[in-house]
């Protein structure tokens, strides 16, 4: 199908569900080279200018670590969200982020702005996610990997006598790599990858399971210009000294939010029975008035229920009983913490909460 | 090979249709349940209701999309597959066997002549 102006697989012949189960058991690898990828010199002033946009403290980042972050519009809604890390590649320093492809056009616009002669890198690079308990097993056979490697850990390995970048990182809740690695060798790493007989290659359809799952947001459906991080329920990702400085874009909305109570907040939802939950549903209180929408739905397979992400009013009270309008009928639906399903990402410090 | 296997017929919506003794059988192709991925919920219409060709008469879900399924032909709805309520996922081991969905009494049998034999269904789906 069609995505950001790639024909991608929604799914490989096994199909999404023995897709998804086979990454929370064992390992799937994703193919997300469709993504943004840009190295940017880690110097000063480039810093400063990338800092109106994105609340970090970026001469601070640690090497050899990775962020989540966003870029922040005028009044601190989301233009993208993304990764961005520290790291020395041939020995100098960059900042090597990686972005949505829906927004390559609107994130590019301002990295080049930032600086000119930023390095888009998706053209010459692949981008692979190996993803699930086994991932480590199954590269340790082919790359260099250190015991001592955390999530969002991030280095330089090598492989067919070409650097390829190692984060420790994805966006399925479990343990995973992504492997930035040049064109000419992508297909033998591949190849080298699904060796293992456990592996197997994923489409969008489980990547989307598997986040929903984990309750992370994807952009487009939770995030959007006209959502700020706070809204969005990720102020944990916020540097919040930060929130202070009049260089970030809609500092003051903010960190003013940050103070107040917040109009909506983001609630996860299962469904009571069998009837699935999609993205752009209303849900409604039990008098029908219209408390909120659904941002993201899908089946879970971990759960084996029909599960979404949504924004509600926050004046609702949770205790009292909420339904979905599916095809006309309201069905009653339950709040569910998020995540759905617990993370299991390698660790000592927090990194997604 | 049950005896609803005789005689199948296609419509363009991908639904199959064989008739025995003024009562057809009706499912979803098994080139359907290929695209539609993993199904995990069927809505199954109501036993007893009156139908027109073309009106939308239950759901598939599947792991990418809702589907509404029509009456392929006018009639009345007289059987249901319950075994599908509890495992939607006998459409994709056995879409045109195991995994019909409903039967219906017919009222206009020169309805099914109008649809596709299998070779038919095929062309089309090559177009």
């Amino acid at each position: 199908m069609p995505f950001a102006g790639f024909n991608m697989p929604i799914n490989y012949k096994t199909g999404i569900i023995n897709e998804h189960k086979n990454v929370r058991n064992h390992s799937g690898i994703f193919d997300v080279s469709h993504m943004g990828q840009i190295l940017i010199e880690n110097n000063e002033s480039y810093l400063h200018k990338l800092e109106k946009y994105i609340p970090l403290q970026l001469k601070n980042l640690i090497k050899n670590r990775s962020h989540y972050s966003f870029l922040l519009n005028n009044d601190g809604g989301v233009i993208d969200d993304l990764i961005i890390s520290n790291i020395d590649i041939k020995d100098k320093p960059y900042l090597y982020i990686v972005y949505n492809a829906s927004r390559k056009k609107e994130d590019e616009e301002i990295f080049i702005s930032c600086a000119p002669n930023a390095e888009k890198i998706y053209n010459k690079n692949c981008l692979f996610a190996i993803q699930g308990p086994d991932s480590i097993n199954v590269l340790k056979n082919i790359i260099d990997i250190p015991n001592s490697m955390n999530f969002f850990d991030i280095l330089i390995s090598k492989y067919d006598n070409n650097e390829i970048i190692v984060s420790r990182s994805g966006y399925t809740g479990e343990d995973g790599f992504e492997l930035s690695i040049p064109n000419e060798s992508a297909e033998n790493l591949i190849t080298d990858l699904l060796k293992n007989e456990n592996t197997m290659l994923c489409g969008l359809g489980s990547r989307d399971s598997l986040r929903l799952e984990a309750g992370l947001s994807l952009y487009g459906h939770e995030l959007n210009e006209n959502i700020t991080p706070i809204e969005a329920g990720l102020s944990w990702a916020l540097d919040k000294e930060r929130l202070e400085d009049k260089n970030l874009n809609g500092n003051k909305i903010l960190s003013d939010q940050l103070k107040n109570k917040l109009s909506n907040k983001k609630i996860g939802l299962i469904s009571t029975n069998k009837s699935m939950l999609r993205d752009g549903m209303t849900l409604f209180d039990n008098n029908y008035n219209e408390i909120g929408k659904i941002t993201s739905g899908c089946f879970s397979p971990n759960l084996n229920k029909s599960i979404a992400i949504g924004y509600i009013k926050s004046e609702f009270n949770t205790d009292n009983p909420i339904f979905c309008e599916i095809r006309k009928k309201l069905e009653l639906v339950k709040i569910n913490n998020l995540p759905f399903v617990k993370k299991n990402y390698k660790k000592n410090g927090s990194v997604h909460e | 090979m049950g005896a609803y296997m005789s005689e199948k017929k296609y419509t363009k919506d991908h639904e199959w249709v064989s008739i025995e003794n003024e009562i057809a059988t009706i499912g979803i192709s098994n080139h359907a349940q290929e695209s539609l991925g993993d199904i995990v919920f069927i809505e199954l219409p109501s036993v007893g209701n009156s139908v027109k060709a073309k009106d939308e008469i239950c759901v598939v879900e599947s792991v990418k999309a809702a589907s509404d399924i029509y009456a392929p032909i006018d009639g009345e709805i007289i059987e249901v597959n319950n075994n599908l309520e509890n495992d939607a996922a006998i459409i994709n081991q056995d879409a045109e066997n195991e995994g019909w969905i409903f039967k219906m009494k017919i009222s206009d049998s020169n309805q099914y002549s109008d649809l596709m034999s299998e070779d038919e269904y095929k062309k089309f789906l090559e177009q």
